[in-house]
């Protein structure tokens, strides 16, 4: 933890804005709904592991979606 | 299906707390009802992995609509550690063992309550963020530090 670390002005700006509004106007502005291949073709999935279900997006999803690990 | 909307969190937070629930909102979701802006599509829980509040868990989902089968509840209620729900009337991840974070009491002893939203605190939001090491999180975990940063100054008032 930092608290003195500089926070870049723009995110600043946008961190200000977001904390003047209600929740539930947040909640407007960042859920959003687009498709995401594979990972939506299912209506439900379970893994034994955190660590299992890593592995599974490793192995399944698109790399462009992200959820390979670095 | 459409987004995930204030008025399903309020009914997860109500349910929940009438099924006796214990849960955190973890990742993105979770730091967006901190105040975190950005945009994400659903919402993460981090449930007690305990038999009961598993058990509790089903009886929850159940009443918000989602349309368990007995698989898929004993599945929950005998300790897979991650479950994705496409199945109700929202999406929702259940993370019962989120990298970057020990156990689950100790998550709860720090977390921060918003509108009667039990959320991670934000620390341990970018600890299991930074265990889980995507891509995608590396991406914004620089963000989300300046946030906490933000977050911690500003707490009080």
């Amino acid at each position: 933890m930092d608290p003195t670390r500089e926070i870049p002005h723009d995110w600043l700006a946008e961190f200000a804005a977001a904390a003047g509004r209600p929740l539930a106007q947040r909640f407007r502005y960042a859920f959003i709904r687009t498709y995401k291949p594979v990972l939506d073709d299912a209506r439900y999935r379970s893994f034994d592991s955190t660590e299992a279900y890593r592995r599974w997006c490793e192995e399944n999803l698109p790399d462009w979606l992200g959820y390979g690990r670095v | 299906m459409g987004a995930f909307e204030y008025r399903q969190a309020e009914e997860i937070r109500d349910v929940f707390a009438r099924h006796g629930v214990r849960y955190l909102f973890i990742g993105k979701s979770g730091a967006i009802i901190l105040g975190y802006p950005d945009t994400t599509q659903d919402a993460d829980l981090f449930p007690d992995r305990t038999p009961a509040n598993r058990r509790a868990l089903v009886a929850g989902l159940r009443e918000l609509g989602f349309a368990l089968t007995e698989t898929e509840a004993t599945d929950i209620v005998r300790g897979k550690d991650f479950i994705q729900l496409k199945n109700g009337p929202f999406d929702l991840d259940l993370v019962f063992a989120p990298d970057g974070i020990e156990r689950f009491e100790d998550a709860w002893q720090r977390r921060v309550v918003v509108d009667g939203f039990p959320v991670c605190h934000p620390d341990d939001i970018i600890a299991s963020k930074a265990a889980a090491n995507r891509a995608r999180d590396r991406e914004s975990l620089p963000r989300l530090r300046s946030f906490r940063d933000y977050w911690l100054r500003n707490r009080d008032g």
